[in-house]
């Protein structure tokens, strides 16, 4: 449990040291995906930073969109990822992963996965919200078709979780 | 891109005259007329399942043309009536306290529910491919800035004119230390704003607009009048009179999609879960705010509840939707018996944490008690025992130092926080059909307490990641908590919050320090 403020913190403070260390936009874009990775979505592997994340993403976003501006040009800030590649080669690549998928698990894995390496400022909005909502209209569509087929018994089952306590619920 | 007709036509009229002083109503006319959205092809950035039909009508054409001279004579004669007659006869420090404090929580939070309907409204504008349909969510967003504005002055003219000040004046910042907030920013942000955008205008226009807003933005006008508040009506009933066109919007976006067949495949599960969503909080919390919130009585919750929810919009409003397929949510009735209870075991849970609180909030009296008993057989027994055993410990004087959220830790009363809703819940003592189920998943702990939330998060966890007040704070002692979210009046001594509206006997940061109450983490001990 974090025993300490919400706002001003320790933690905080130390990851708003690493990330004003970052000098330039690959590494920025590296640290940025790899926090992602650990401390975002469900897919996180790691909790232990749940009350701090969204604001220590949020910084990392800060430093990686200031380093963008001062190396892109007009032209690339709308059409090229940080990672070096090109937005649309990233689409390309990602809106497929989707399109003849028919497992809603593996769907949300992709769909999270491609929030979690691309999300801006990784690449430009106009093209992270075109792929992303194509990728999330495809999941709900897999996620909420015979949404109610499966007793909650086999939900939980598929979805993998341990059951702690069922208080008084069948 | 090409101009459109209607811009060429504004531009025309500037280029004759640079500065004009009037608008001929042949140019209005013919502006009207034009008015259309040139896309060679709809590109919305919002996901949804449904595909939205390109001839959907709409009345915006008739009402444009009278929306801004109605929506200012509106405006004036509000503001006209708050700033000269009301404030001439003292209003604002007429109702009964217990309301004043209500409407602290009321206005502020709708305030939030008003500005996320401005983006929701929005939203849809970008999803809608007809232009016609655009021009009714584009007439919303106008309404749902106006309506931002109107709860955000109720809070300042309380702030200016109520005896109590505190909570009125600075409630943007305090809201957020309590549990309410969580569980409000779920049904008034999120489910108006994430996820399908035909979902949010199913939140936001058929459930939050066409259900609650009757409760809501009606009744609250009647318990208002009846504790002696003034402001209220003159500034929620303007409000209400605009929901009739949000809720036909609703009703539009059903028709636009009536013939997809996605809509046979989705909508009423998109309805059910919407429909849930907004019930979970706004049954427990209107009807507490009204029956605990009030001195003097309109009529039960439960009863308000089963007229508004239950027989107008659950029968008639959905049975009008029938022909296009739409049915009854069959959680509407799991929320039917909630609406008996929920709202008691709210309350015993809000005031057990008061000190968060960024309001006033008092115990029944003996009265209040006899009423309660009268409309809930069986709620003295429960309720009014353990609220009568609070009192007797010396909940309402600073000098006793007892809290009663360490009554409930020290007698085994567990209080979790179901993590798609918000909303707290106390299994031991709940009287409604709360369930409790808690899961592990990928190394995290998370509690719910009903099948239809359960079955939400299961199947899109993502959406329901806000951490409970209990993970936020675990560890931290409660004093502190207040002082970093800003719970002090102007003294930087006495809490905002209050767990009685009596002006003496107000309870201090250092009451509270000496309780030495410390949160706990339900989860972390499993
Ligand atoms: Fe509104
Ligand atoms: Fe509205």
């Amino acid at each position: 449990m974090p025993n300490y403020k919400i706002h001003q913190n320790p933690v905080r403070n130390e990851w708003l040291e690493k990330i004003a260390a970052l000098e330039n936009v690959k590494d920025a874009t590296a640290f940025l995906q790899d926090f992602r990775m650990k401390y975002t979505t469900p897919l996180r592997t790691s909790y232990e930073l749940d009350v701090d994340y969204l604001f220590i993403e949020a910084k990392a976003e800060e430093r990686l969109s200031l380093l963008k501006v001062a190396a892109f040009s007009n032209e690339d800030l709308l059409s090229m990822a940080t990672t070096g590649e090109t937005a649309a080669d990233v689409a390309q690549a990602w809106m497929p992963k989707l399109e003849s998928e028919k497992c809603k698990f593996t769907g949300e894995r992709i769909h999270m996965e491609f929030r979690q390496l691309y999300k801006p400022p990784v690449l430009p909005v106009n093209v992270f919200l075109k792929i992303d909502s194509y990728l999330g209209s495809r999941l709900m569509e897999l996620r909420n078709s015979n949404y109610y087929d499966c007793s909650l018994d086999e939900l939980r089952e598929q979805r993998g979780v341990k059951v702690l306590m069922l208080g008084d619920a069948a | 891109m090409a101009l459109s007709a209607a811009t060429k036509a504004a531009t025309d009229a500037l280029s004759i005259n640079r500065a004009p002083t009037s608008v001929n109503p042949q140019e209005v006319h013919r502006w009207l007329q034009s008015f259309n959205w040139d896309f060679a092809q709809n590109r919305t950035k919002y996901p949804t399942k449904y595909h939205m039909a390109n001839d959907t009508k709409e009345q915006f054409k008739l009402i444009a043309k009278e929306y801004a001279r109605m929506e200012s004579v509106k405006d004036e004669r509000q503001f006209g009536t708050l700033l000269d007659g009301l404030t001439r006869l003292g209003a604002g420090n007429r109702m009964h306290p217990r309301w004043g404090e209500t409407m602290k929580v009321a206005s502020n939070f709708l305030e939030v529910g008003e500005y996320n309907a401005i983006a929701a409204s929005a939203m849809l504008w970008d999803s809608a491919t007809a232009a016609e349909q655009k021009n009714g969510y584009l007439a919303q967003v106008l309404d749902e800035i106006r309506h931002t504005h109107q709860c955000g002055f109720v809070n300042y003219y309380y702030a200016k004119h109520y005896h109590d000040p505190a909570g009125h004046n600075d409630a943007r910042r305090t809201r957020a230390i309590g549990p309410l907030w969580k569980g409000m920013k779920r049904v008034f942000a999120d489910g108006f704003i994430s996820g399908d955008a035909v979902e949010c205008s199913i939140n936001l226009q058929l459930v939050g607009e066409a259900c609650f807003t009757n409760p809501l933005i009606v009744a609250i006008t009647e318990w208002a009048s009846a504790n002696g508040d003034e402001i209220t009506p003159t500034v929620f009933l303007s409000i209400e009179t605009d929901e009739l066109r949000h809720m036909a919007n609703g009703y539009q976006t059903v028709v636009s999609i009536a013939n997809d067949p996605a809509a046979q495949k989705y909508l009423n599960t998109d309805l059910n879960n919407a429909f849930w969503t907004q019930q979970k909080y706004f049954t427990p919390v209107l009807g507490m705010l009204f029956e605990y919130g009030s001195k003097y009585k309109v009529e039960p919750w439960v009863k308000t509840w089963n007229r508004w929810v239950y027989e107008d919009w659950g029968g008639i409003w959905i049975g009008r939707l029938a022909k296009y397929g739409v049915q009854s949510p069959p959680s509407l009735r799991d929320a039917k018996k909630d609406a008996y209870w929920a709202h008691h075991d709210l309350f015993l849970l809000a005031y057990a944490l008061w000190p968060t609180g960024f309001f006033r909030l008092s115990l029944p009296d003996e009265e209040d008690m006899e009423w309660f008993e009268a409309n809930y057989p069986g709620w003295d027994a429960h309720y009014g025992k353990i609220l009568r055993e609070w009192k007797a410990l010396g909940c309402e004087d600073p000098k006793s130092g007892f809290l009663p959220i360490q009554w409930l830790a020290e007698n085994g009363h567990q209080v979790y926080v179901d993590r798609v809703s918000q909303v707290p819940f106390c299994p031991s003592l709940a009287k409604s059909s709360v369930t409790t189920r808690i899961h592990e998943y990928n190394g995290q702990k998370h509690s719910f307490s009903d099948e239809w939330g359960e079955r939400m998060w299961l199947t899109e966890p993502e959406r329901y990641e806000c951490q409970s007040i209990f993970e936020q704070y675990g560890g931290r002692e409660l004093s502190d908590v207040i002082v970093e979210g800003h719970g002090l009046r102007s003294d930087e001594e006495t809490l905002i919050a209050q767990p009685h509206v009596r002006a003496d006997k107000l309870w201090t940061i250092d009451d509270i320090k000496r309780a030495n109450c410390v949160f706990a983490d339900p989860l972390s001990a499993l």
